[in-house]
């Protein structure tokens, strides 16, 4: 199970986060998305994608959400009707989803940090098993857009 | 006109196709690549054609070749000269902006982007090519 505790709360990380998944959904999917209270109750069947910031900042940007909500986002990003859930291409859009909110998060840091760089998104359905416990300090945030819910995971 | 869009997303690459043809441009063809090294074949292959590409869309991060081994090794190959390259990805970092530009790049576009913005920094560049 991925560790979802916030041991020290930090404002700026919350409002960067905030702000990049609020851009990324509002440019791109021309939907509002909002931050809730909470965690995400998805333990099965989760795609789960990861972007690794190397260099000035060591870590890792997750984003999980069910194969539902998975869908819902491919569809909003490709202007599409209707996308399944077990298409390649909703696996895609996870992937491109994390790697933009990881982007734009990373742009909002200071100098150096901001000069991290970012690896190519990895996605899987296989669980979470290998991502657990690698980093410290975990920050996790829900975000909600017209009732599907998803979470995001930066570790350190 | 036609168009190449280089990005390992297939989802980003209709995305980007979209924002295109919303911007206002006459795509006849998009020509598709998932790496640098897959734009290279296509920019060498498009050699000689009647009706060469126009436009070069092409994102950073990328398995096998990156963006910016493209754009270098286009410049060495001397591949699709006068196509103008916008780059689009989330590497908006200055290092990384200025050596895209020295590289040949002439726009610079970061994700999250809207349509406005695709046509904002292309259109210019169609005009003057």
């Amino acid at each position: 199970m991925l560790a979802t505790e916030n041991p020290t709360p930090h404002t700026d990380m919350a409002n960067r986060l905030d702000t990049a998944v609020s851009e990324v959904f509002e440019m791109m999917l021309e939907r509002s998305c909002d931050p809730m209270d909470g965690d995400v109750n998805i333990v099965d069947g989760r795609i789960v994608a990861r972007i690794q910031f190397t260099g000035a900042v060591s870590g890792e940007c997750i984003l999980y959400a069910s194969p539902a909500t998975a869908a819902v986002t491919a569809e909003a990003l490709l202007g599409t009707a209707s996308s399944e859930p077990a298409d390649p291409m909703v696996d895609d859009a996870i992937g491109e989803l994390c790697n933009m909110i990881a982007g734009g998060w990373k742009s909002k840091l200071e100098h150096p940090q901001a000069g991290c760089l970012i690896s190519v998104p990895a996605v899987t359905r296989e669980g979470l098993g290998a991502l657990e416990g690698k980093f410290g300090t975990k920050f996790s945030r829900t975000y909600s857009f017209q009732g599907n819910v998803f979470g995001i995971v930066l570790a350190f | 006109m036609r168009a190449l869009i280089i990005d390992d997303s297939a989802v980003m690459r209709k995305v980007i196709e979209r924002a295109l043809r919303q911007a206002g441009l006459d795509l006849t063809e998009v020509v598709q690549a998932s790496n640098g090294q897959e734009a290279l074949q296509a920019l060498r292959d498009d050699s000689g054609k009647p009706n060469p590409l126009s436009l070069i869309l092409s994102d950073i991060n990328m398995p096998v070749m990156d963006g910016l081994q493209f754009l270098e090794q286009r410049r060495d190959e001397k591949l699709g000269v006068g196509i103008p390259v916008v780059m689009i990805t989330t590497e908006g970092s200055e290092p990384l902006v200025l050596r895209a530009i020295s590289a040949g790049a002439m726009g610079y576009i970061c994700k999250p982007f809207t349509a406005e913005q695709v046509k904002a920094r292309v259109v210019p560049l169609l005009r003057v090519a």
